[in-house]
């Protein structure tokens, strides 16, 4: 149905495609597998219209075809989900779904209600039961995710790509996506997927393509192929998954929050021991990142009480939390984390800068050596420490913004899903850093969406469900199902 | 360290290219003196044109830091004719009589205060209050010359000839040499805080992603005060050499001044969006400006077609200014 | 745009300003004349402008260069110390404003270049020649011409008058006020119940009479000290319907349709004073020093002027 000859495409002097050829075939789900800059991306973007090829051939239903922009693209009936969300905070749901979609906008000239009730549907396939009039600015990261989904889901497109689309979701969720993806593809419509999640690829995929290193490596049908064969065609040497040695706790209590209420959480407790790694559990919209908010002083608590070590802690501002110790690592490098345009090393002293200087001077050699310090701890592939932080790697880019926290010596530290979008190399020096800190003596909080990473590598695990705490599991005993139960509200029978 | 140089010219090199432009267009177009010497490359008329484009120069050093920080401030034009009020009506009206360095330092430190006051006001409404700097920048800007002409009853306060203080201020503050050393030195200090100071750094990062910054746990309020309340106090400055020069405290002068300010800074490179730009790149961007005026004048260029051209060199230096700053195609 | 093509760009930058500049080169002129106006905007300024462009033109070895100041003192300093660089022979300043522009003249008699006041002056007298105007003498006949007005309406000297001021600190300003006063601080009975600044600008003038149009009821005499200006308080008044109520005077009596004399013909205005454009007598003295060198001018050369009235409102010679 789509297919692509001999594509090559270079931006300055980097070679992201070389000479790569694909087909896609109508109504099967097709894998694109490969670690963070292997050209899958582009690929999808070529092949969309979004960004021109420098040479090579794209032919749809066997006819060459030359993308003028997106919009022709999609009007041939092409979609694609992209995987940094091109959505718009300010506008409602129902806006966001309506733009570029030609049926949802001639509703939005009859009435707001009538593109509401247009957007309903949409996002029922999804699994969003919202609002659709609410603005998209109040909403998580997984939420904008469905979004994203669900405006693909309307334009009717007959190929959709779809880009890391479950990078910010929660496992039930993924499962209305899979859903989702069977009924379109019942219908004839072809999926290429993107992304690098094995079981999730193997689950729901036809066939699999490999990229390394903007070529295009080998295809093979699911059954033809295995995990560690794709693997190590993506990494191109053998590999095996092993999870990070756990470290014991030592057990002296470093935080403590008594029924702790926020805008979004409501009578959390739990305590914090140094060299702890807890744990945070809950689907889309549960609080994870509340609590981490309200520990970081940017959401107003409003009932209960936090101590750390023996004293009350109330930050007004992250300013008051850094001072007292309290690290957060955010949920959205790019916008919370970190400042683009600046270099490796301003990126990360940033937190750390009153300490290499003298009434406000900055001592640059002191500056750069700390620096490179920091980074070389978080094991940071960089070529010149003076380049953008924004040419790294998603991978290399969240040990610069951890190298940036470590820097301020915190006690405690907040992550907020650390590993989402990052490459399988990059997770595993993550999970073996956070290991570390906890072996030093801090004290790590640690959100995410994927289970087995949390039992794998927390002490304990806190699950939430719609901002209440309905247990803390032990993660030595504790199991999928176990979690999976609190987030969906069910209470243990033991907890 | 000439490798260091060009690749600093690649990447920032566009105002140099242009002021480069500008001097040998000067000379060339430049008419003769009736002694037959190039008017335009005359040490008199060089200087000439420093002292001219040292107020804007002054503010426009001010102005970088605050669109760095992605402000803006519209006010710098009314705090300057403020500023020229309140000292000629020190000197003038509100003598408190005592040596002549008392009255002149007086009536400075009164300007300067202004100036820093009516920043302060600025920097806490937008910081505090949440207003845009767009906007409360403008109501100061109506607010203040308002104020300004009612303090002086509307009346141009002319300073003293001669021995008086206000004499020995007019002249000593019009003086090529004071002028320019001044600015010479504001600018080299005003490039040591934004290269070389935690200040700096966080006004940088504060412009570029105040939210990452803020997740940094940086005093983004206190940061964009200092700037605002600096801009105001710089402003203020400038206002003092504009009433040496002007020989008056006019309340009705330095409409504008802010637009040629902010052309400046833009030209010089740095971008109004925020986190990127440079004194050096300010200090070319004003003589820039200051060159092009006068290769206009030189020429009797009609004064309106000179703002045309100035509005077409403010265009094509920020259309130079995106191709060069590449993949990331920010402004 | 990558290096080369800023070299080439560099390369035909340089080529046609050359080009340019040589042909601008042959300069027939042995002497050039700067002329300074302040606001080119005003009609007594633009015939200032015309008679100069016209005088000095006769003199083919002249060159002739004006300036626009556009009422910014500033900007006129600016302009005079560009032409002090040029090494004119002879600069004729008509200067915004006394004090700003003081300072500037010195320098340019300090570089060696004449320099003649047109009709307003500066503080310090660094100047080589004034060519003024007694505008004091005027305001005494504008003020007589407003008392005797005043008596043929009321049967004595009585009523209400309305000032509107041009800028503060030119010459003519104060000393026009100075001479109406002196004529009528005489008369108890004849008050001036508000004076408002218009900065010799018409619009401004008729804002500035809306205003008072409002406030005032009893209105006799508005005494404009400028033709524009009385023009501009007519219209504010006719826009409101009370121009009948009170006589305009004014101050310039130029020639031409727009003049002050067609104006006072035409009933708009009931009395004016000409105002003389002085560019005679600078022309005439400018002149002799270009081509005398031992010749010392007056300090100051006073130029007379006449009362308008619709009896004597003819063209002026």
């Amino acid at each position: 149905m789509l297919e692509c000859r001999n594509i090559h495409k270079h931006y300055g002097g980097v070679v992201a495609l070389k000479g790569v050829s694909w087909k896609l075939l109508p109504g099967e789900v097709h894998a694109l597998c490969g670690e963070n800059g292997a050209g899958k991306s582009t690929l999808a973007r070529i092949l969309c219209g979004i960004t021109a090829r420098d040479e090579g051939a794209i032919l749809l239903e066997g006819r060459p075809v030359v993308w003028s922009g997106p919009v022709a693209a999609r009007q041939a009936g092409l979609g694609i989900i992209l995987q940094e969300l091109d959505l718009f905070a300010h506008l409602s749901i129902a806006e966001n779904l309506a733009i570029g979609n030609a049926r949802l906008e001639a509703s939005a000239w009859v009435s707001p209600t009538a593109l509401n009730d247009a957007a309903r549907p949409l996002l029922h396939d999804v699994g969003l039961e919202l609002d659709p009039a609410s603005p998209l600015g109040s909403l998580s990261v997984s939420q904008w995710q469905l979004v994203a989904i669900a405006r693909v889901l309307g334009l009717d497109a007959k190929i959709i790509f779809m880009d890391e689309p479950t990078s910010a979701l929660t496992d039930d969720a993924v499962e209305r996506l899979f859903g989702l993806i069977r009924r379109l593809k019942a219908r004839g419509v072809a999926i290429a997927y993107v992304s690098h999640k094995m079981n999730e690829i193997f689950r729901i995929c036809d066939r699999i393509s490999v990229m390394r290193d903007g070529e295009m490596i080998n295809t093979a049908t699911c059954a033809e192929t295995s995990i560690d064969q794709v693997i190590q065609q993506m990494v191109g040497r053998a590999v095996t998954t092993t999870r990070g040695e756990k470290i014991l706790a030592t057990g002296r209590a470093l935080l403590e929050a008594r029924q702790v209420s926020t805008r979004k959480l409501r009578d959390v407790s739990f305590t914090l021991a140094r060299g702890e790694i807890l744990g945070v559990a809950g689907l889309v919209g549960s609080g994870r990142s509340e609590v981490g908010r309200a520990l970081f002083g940017l959401s107003p608590v409003t009932d209960g009480k936090i101590t750390l070590e023996t004293s009350d802690y109330a930050p007004r501002s992250p300013h008051d939390a850094v001072a007292r110790g309290v690290a957060l690592v955010p949920e959205d490098r790019q916008r919370e984390g970190l400042i683009p345009g600046m270099s490796i090393r301003q990126n990360a002293t940033l937190a750390s800068l009153s300490k290499y200087s003298r009434a406000s001077w900055i001592d640059r050699g002191q500056e750069a050596a700390a620096s490179r310090e920091a980074l070389a701890n978080c094991r940071t592939k960089f070529a010149d420490q003076e380049l953008p932080v924004r040419s790294l790697s998603g991978g290399n880019q969240q040990k610069v913004l951890i190298g940036k926290w470590l820097l301020t010596h915190p006690k405690v530290c907040f992550f907020d899903d650390p590993t989402r979008g990052i490459d399988i190399g990059a997770k595993d020096d993550i999970y073996r850093l956070v290991a570390e800190l906890a072996g030093k003596g801090l004290g790590v909080i640690w959100v995410s969406s994927e289970l087995p990473e949390l039992l794998a590598n927390a002490h304990r695990i806190l699950v939430l469900y719609e901002g209440r705490c309905l247990g803390i599991l032990d993660a030595l005993s504790a199991t999928q199902e176990d979690i999976m139960r609190l987030a969906t509200g069910h209470r243990n029978s033991l907890s | 360290m000439t490798g260091n140089l060009w690749k600093y010219l690649k990447h920032h090199g566009q105002p140099f290219i242009g002021l480069l432009l500008i001097l040998i267009l000067g000379t060339i177009l430049s008419p003769r003196a009736t002694d037959g010497s190039i008017v335009f490359l005359s040490l008199g008329n060089l200087t000439d044109v420093l002292l001219q484009q040292t107020e804007i120069g002054i503010i426009a050093l001010a102005m970088t830091f605050v669109i760095i920080g992605a402000g803006i401030d519209l006010s710098v034009g009314s705090v300057l004719a403020l500023s020229a009020a309140v000292s000629a009506l020190m000197l003038m009206v509100w003598n408190p009589h005592g040596p002549a360095v008392l009255q002149i330092g007086l009536a400075i430190g009164a300007s300067v205060l202004a100036g820093a006051l009516i920043g302060g006001l600025n920097g806490l409404v937008i910081t505090r209050i949440r207003l845009q700097p767009f906007v409360m920048t403008l109501a100061t800007m109506i607010g203040v010359r308002g104020f300004t002409k009612w303090l002086t009853g509307n009346v141009n306060v002319d300073l003293g000839f001669g021995d008086v203080p206000s004499g020995q201020f007019a002249e000593l503050f019009s003086s090529k040499s004071f002028a320019i050393t001044i600015w010479i030195v504001f600018a080299v200090i005003a490039h040591l805080i934004l290269s070389r100071t935690v200040y700096g750094r966080y006004l940088r990062a504060i412009g570029e992603n105040e939210r990452a910054a803020a997740y940094t746990g940086l005093p983004v309020r206190g940061v964009r005060l200092a700037t605002y309340i600096g801009c105001g106090a710089l402003a203020a400055f400038a206002g003092l050499i504009h009433a040496a020069r002007s020989h008056q405290g006019n309340p009705n002068d330095g409409v504008g001044y802010e637009l040629d300010a902010i052309a400046a800074v833009v030209i010089g490179g740095t971008a109004l969006a925020g986190g990127r730009g440079s004194i050096i790149g300010t200090v070319t961007g004003t003589l820039v400006l200051g060159l092009l005026t006068n290769v206009l004048r030189l020429h009797m260029v009609d004064s309106n077609l000179e703002l045309m051209i100035k509005a077409v060199i403010i265009i094509v230096a920020v259309w130079l200014q995106r191709r060069s700053s590449g993949a990331h195609g920010e402004l | 745009m990558n290096f080369k093509s800023w070299r080439r760009l560099l390369l035909i930058l340089v080529g046609a300003g050359w080009v340019t500049g040589c042909t601008s080169e042959s300069s027939p002129y042995k002497y050039t004349v700067v002329f300074s106006q302040c606001n080119n905007a005003e009609p007594y300024r633009a015939a200032q402008n015309a008679a100069m462009k016209k005088l000095w033109g006769e003199q083919p070895d002249v060159r002739l260069v004006v300036m626009d100041a556009q009422q910014d003192s500033v900007r006129q300093i600016a302009e005079i110390e560009t032409a002090i660089r040029m090494k004119p022979q002879l600069i004729i300043v008509a200067p915004n404003e006394r004090a700003p522009l003081t300072e500037v003249m010195k320098r340019a008699t300090e570089a060696h270049i004449a320099v003649i006041c047109l009709e307003r002056d500066i503080v310090e007298p660094d100047y080589t020649s004034w060519i003024r105007v007694d505008n004091r003498a005027i305001g005494r006949m504008i003020g007589q011409f407003v008392v005797d007005a005043l008596t043929k309406k009321y049967g004595e000297p009585k009523g209400n008058i309305v000032e509107i001021a041009g800028l503060k600190g030119v010459e003519a300003e104060t000393n026009r006020k100075l001479g109406a006063h002196d004529v009528w601080d005489k008369y108890p009975n004849i008050k001036v119940v508000t004076e408002s600044v218009a900065n010799w600008s018409q619009s401004l003038a008729k804002d500035r009479m809306t205003e008072i149009l409002s406030a005032v009821s009893q209105i006799d005499v508005v005494f404009g000290r400028s033709d524009p200006m009385a023009i501009g308080a007519y219209l504010a008044a006719r826009e409101r319907g009370r121009e009948k109520e009170m006589i305009f005077v004014g101050i310039d009596g130029l020639s031409g349709k727009a003049g002050g004399i067609n104006q006072v013909r035409e009933g708009l205005l009931a009395a004016t004073c000409v105002y003389p454009l002085c560019v005679d007598k600078a022309v005439e003295v400018g002149t002799k020093i270009l081509h005398d060198p031992a010749f010392v001018p007056e300090k100051q050369y006073t130029i007379s002027s006449r009362l308008i009235t619709p009896e004597t409102a003819t063209e002026s010679p």
